[in-house]
């Protein structure tokens, strides 16, 4: 997995032209654009349930899928897990075949599993994004988009810490876990996990 | 009215190409637009054949102007678009911004002032897109 932040619109630019205003208010004029690469199409469908945000994701009707063996995310509590490996290597034997007999490509990927990798460019605002963060590195988030959203929120914290210092977690955000019954009840090591 | 661009995302179009190829390319997003940012003749060249069909790839960036004008008219452009982030900075003095996507298609449908200040606006910032939509809209 990997997850590059490639351009943003700096905060400081707009507060030139509006110094006084707080940059709160600012956020939903604020771009970030990461490439995100080598998630699997699990972790992307969870990305685009982030609904205000630009998604361009490698299609699977243009790109063929070659060796899906080494072209899967495997989550570590099934790495070495028989049942595992054998639906790859029949998923990725199925696809050959299937494309060898010219079958179009948007045909041939229903017998893709989710855990096949995909690249995409995400753009957010500065708002969602924070939202994104909130919800994303949360403890009961799954593990590969907190993963990528722990990435992301290390290089948001590099171009832009007066914003992204405040980030993290819902807990660490407002203060208290809004997740009610449903808390991991870890709040007091996520504060200090994400505090600057 | 008067609209003036504050600031916008770097490399607009160099981002735009990026994003036609990685739908359709086995390369890494940030591996083709690393290998875009050294051929600003390939970027024209791919942005000069756009055809805005999937408006996604006019996404990717983001467009910050500061915009004079009266809750008249600034309401008048929330109704026509619901795309605009709109923030009121002081009296008549407002803070827009949008992508490149809400700007093409509020041009495409809306014909009056602020469009034509918002397509000027961008002629340096992207004009493979400014051209698109000078060819494309007259």
């Amino acid at each position: 997995m990997k997850a590059q932040l490639l351009t943003h619109t700096p905060l400081s630019e707009v507060e030139k032209e509006f110094p006084n205003h707080d940059w709160k208010e600012l956020l939903p004029h604020l771009n970030y654009t990461f490439a995100i690469e080598k998630i699997s199409r699990a972790c992307t469908h969870q990305l685009v349930r982030h609904r205000i945000a630009s998604f361009s994701q490698q299609s699977q009707r243009y790109i063929t899928v070659k060796r899906l063996d080494e072209r899967v995310v495997t989550p570590e509590s099934i790495a070495n897990n028989k049942s595992f490996e054998t639906l790859i290597q029949q998923a990725s034997e199925a696809y050959q075949r299937l494309v060898e007999q010219e079958i179009p490509r948007e045909d041939a990927r229903f017998v893709l599993p989710n855990a096949v990798e995909s690249s995409l460019l995400m753009t957010m605002e500065g708002r969602s994004l924070m939202h994104f963060i909130g919800l994303r590195t949360c403890n009961r988030a799954q593990w590969e988009i907190r993963k990528l959203a722990d990435m992301m929120l290390a290089q948001l914290r590099e171009v832009e810490p007066r914003v992204f210092n405040n980030a993290g977690p819902y807990c660490f955000q407002l203060g208290y876990c809004p997740e009610g019954r449903h808390t991991c009840g870890k709040m007091k090591e996520a504060l200090e996990r994400y505090k600057v | 009215m008067k609209l003036h661009l504050i600031t916008h995302s770097p490399n607009i179009e160099t981002m735009i190409a990026t994003s036609m190829l990685t739908t359709t390319s086995g390369a890494m997003p940030s591996t083709l637009y690393n290998r875009l940012l050294a051929k600003p003749e390939k970027v024209a060249d791919i942005v000069g054949r756009i055809e805005v069909q999937h408006g996604n790839i006019l996404e990717h960036n983001r467009l910050v102007w500061k915009l004079e004008a009266s809750k008249d008219e600034v309401l008048s452009i929330m109704l026509r678009s619901r795309f605009f982030n709109i923030t009121e900075a002081e009296e008549d003095k407002w803070v827009v911004s949008s992508n490149l996507r809400t700007l093409v298609e509020y041009h495409q449908t809306h014909r009056d002032g602020f469009s034509e200040l918002l397509v000027e606006s961008i002629k340096e910032a992207a004009p493979q897109v400014y051209q698109f939509i000078r060819r494309t809209t007259r």
